[in-house]
């Protein structure tokens, strides 16, 4: 062991190794915010390594890649495990980059001589929500399907050069085989790569640079502006003086580290032990009526799109992220002030709580409106995508102006037109799509207009009857059907003999 | 200067390395070790099961084929070859492959099948009609017919034999496949 050692040691120095990345010394005072950097880099590792054995699973086509999927999580030991950690740790390396970004901008780290790696960071926080975009897509069920075809239409709106990038990011003008290769590769190969080159910088800066300490300690006595002719001199002298009465990175501030990076492992495992990953049906590009949802952290861009008139929709779209990237790359240039403390820099603070709230209260509206969409408040469940469809009908329809379900529709007090709450438990669903198509056959002085083809289709009609067929009052879950059809005694077919 | 050393004062001063520091660097170093562990098992185990999951022992699956719809219609004397197409789960796909069976027998009654696939390096053999004996081509191995014996070449093992059964006078055989190129027989 202790030979071994040596004959690594002649060779490379092991020693001088150790004492470069090991016995360094670190500034005292480091808080537990100051771990994220590396609790974001174990989430990676994470990501890396359930997602090298998930490609050993996977097949990026159309054909293959949802049954593939499929016997992943039922046919390979841990595999839904597996899945469901890859799934949470990328909620969980969003989570930690963003995080990992406020604390440096509260704490002023981004300041001299740190821009670099502040832009290093910005670049890492766009190729983790990459990763989140095309990984989105590869288990081809409806969610990954419908968010995509969304989120590559948003990116066609841009000016100009729109027509070409949606085609780009697909890999041709529809979403298909295409572009699950295409977003597999970037998933797989380029962004990987591109992350792994710039987190290895990102950390070599920070070992050579050593990490930024807690703001006060270079405020006292600091000259107002970063950009000043003695500043260099003495950042320097403080953040040696500060750096000496420090403690060695090992193991004070590993162990640090790796508390937390356990607890974020179990975090995800915990997570995805629980809760999985999730698995719809298979991708249906004919099924219009499926609803998509973006991963929540592209939620608050989703939102906003739908707070802006339709004209302005392409400025926002592609301004609001621009704007972001922008001012995100030209904070550490143009704010040269000295001080660090975020209770003494009033326009940084204000910049942070307005973005940050923005984008709390963008998630919160758009959760409180998902809620409906989840569980139906009239049936008491969630409705299926024909159900869904048939109730867009009902409402585009009209059918509310006289009937009432629940506490909506039934405009008119006096309208004789029935209430609909309960009607699943009245009537089949045969007889509701015929009565549908043709009310005066069951009732001749019906005041119901006949929605049989042409007005709707028999397929439109069946949508509607499966929504009208879910709507079982307040007690849906125990209430039991009680069907009281009659049907017209002359049939049609009758009726159509000589 | 004043207020900078003031600053200074209340920083907490470093520890001095001495007996009295161990404990807590021996703790450290302990807790680092203790927290990597569990980071690495959480981390590694479900990968490391996921990768193995191919080398474990699959539920069986009934393996009887069948190979010819009369026995009667079989030549006695004369090994025969019978192809037959299977469904087989590929993982997530269902693709059909074709194998086939050498059929022998002397009486009509006993009878002898052997894999289709040579036992050296799995080519498909041949009934050598002049020499009365399996050849296969690739490395010319030779067989008997009545054995499965290696009578010449390479092939590591004689020809691995299958269950056969006659059923309502149809013919079923047990058909599994068997490492190549190993003196042992073991199922694939």
């Amino acid at each position: 062991m202790l030979d071994a050692f040596r004959w690594l040691d002649e060779r490379i120095d092991v020693a001088g190794l150790r004492r470069a990345l090991l016995d360094r010394k670190m500034p005292s005072e480091l808080s537990w915010w100051h771990t994220l950097g590396s609790a974001t880099l174990t989430a990676f590792m994470v990501q890396v390594v359930t997602g090298v054995v998930l490609a050993m699973y996977y097949a990026p086509s159309p054909d293959h890649a949802y049954d593939s999927i499929r016997y992943l999580e039922r046919g390979v030991m841990s595999g839904a495990l597996l899945r469901g950690m890859h799934h949470w740790g990328a909620s969980a390396m969003v989570v930690l980059v963003l995080a990992h970004m406020v604390r440096v901008f509260t704490m002023g780290a981004y300041k001299y001589p740190r821009e670099i790696n502040w832009l290093l960071g910005v670049a890492l926080l766009f190729i983790v929500l990459g990763f989140g975009f095309t990984g989105y897509l590869l288990p081809w069920d409806q969610k990954a399907y419908w968010a995509t075809a969304v989120g590559t239409n948003i990116a066609g709106t841009t000016p100009v050069v729109g027509g070409i990038l949606v085609k780009l990011l697909r890999g041709g003008s529809q979403l298909g085989a295409a572009t699950l290769a295409r977003f597999y590769a970037l998933h797989v190969l380029l962004l990987p790569i591109s992350l792994g080159a710039i987190v290895l910088v990102h950390i070599a800066l920070v070992v050579r640079q050593g990490i930024a300490p807690r703001p006060h300690v270079l405020e006292t006595g600091a000259p107002q502006r970063t950009d000043h002719p003695e500043y260099a001199a003495y950042y320097r002298t403080t953040y040696q003086r500060s750096k000496s009465a420090g403690v060695p990175f090992w193991p004070q501030i590993v162990a640090k580290d790796l508390v937390v990076g356990a607890g974020v492992v179990l975090v995800i495992a915990l997570l995805a032990g629980i809760y999985g990953a999730g698995l719809e049906a298979p991708a249906d590009p004919t099924d219009a009526s499926y609803v998509p949802h973006p991963e929540w952290y592209f939620l608050p861009f989703f939102e906003l799109l739908k707070l802006v008139p339709g004209s302005m929709e392409s400025v926002v779209a592609v301004g609001a992220p621009a704007a972001i990237v922008l001012a995100l790359l030209l904070l550490p240039l143009f704010d040269r002030g000295s001080t660090r403390s975020l209770g003494q820099r009033p326009a940084s603070r204000f910049g942070m709580f307005a973005i940050l709230g923005g984008m709390a209260m963008l998630i919160g509206s758009s959760v409180r409106e998902e809620a409906p969409t989840a569980v139906a408040p009239e049936v008491g469940r969630p409705l299926t995508s024909v159900e869904r469809a048939g109730r867009a009908l009902f409402k585009r329809q009209q059918c509310g102006g006289c009937h009432a379900v629940g506490s909506e529709g039934g405009a008119e007090k006096g309208s004789d037109a029935p209430d609909l709450t309960e009607v699943g438990l009245r009537h089949s669903g045969a007889w509701l799509h015929s009565f549908l198509e043709q009310p005066e056959r069951f009732h001749p002085d019906t005041k119901m207009p006949a929605y049989g083809p042409p007005s709707l289709s028999h397929q439109e009609i069946e949508e509607i009857t499966r929504y009208l067929a879910s709507l079982r009052g307040k007690n849906w879950a125990t209430a039991t059907p009680e069907f009281r059809d009659t049907f017209p005694e002359t049939d049609q077919r009758k009726e159509r003999k000589p | 200067m004043a207020l900078l050393q003031w600053r200074e004062s209340k920083l907490p001063s470093p520890p001095e390395p001495g007996p009295a520091l161990m404990p807590r660097r021996g703790f450290l170093e302990f807790l680092s070790g203790v927290c990597a562990a569990i980071a690495a098992v959480f981390i590694g185990l479900p990968a490391v099961r996921a990768f193995f999951s191919p080398a474990l022992p699959k539920p069986k699956v009934d393996s009887w084929v069948r190979v010819a719809d009369d026995v009667a219609l079989l030549d006695v004397g004369v090994p025969i070859r019978l192809d037959f197409v299977q469904t087989v789960e590929d993982a997530w796909v269902e693709s059909r492959t074709l194998n086939s069976v050498w059929l022998y027998t002397e009486d009509g009654e006993r009878f002898k099948a052997y894999n289709g696939h040579c036992t050296h390096l799995g080519c498909s053999y041949v009934f050598n009609q002049e020499r009365k004996n399996f050849f296969c081509p690739c490395h010319g191995g030779e067989f008997d017919v009545k054995t499965g014996e290696v009578i010449a070449g390479p092939p590591p093992r004689a020809l691995d034999d299958l269950k056969v059964e006659i059923r309502d006078s149809a013919v079923y055989v047990d058909y599994r496949d068997f490492r190549l190129g190993v003196p042992e027989r073991v199922e694939a």
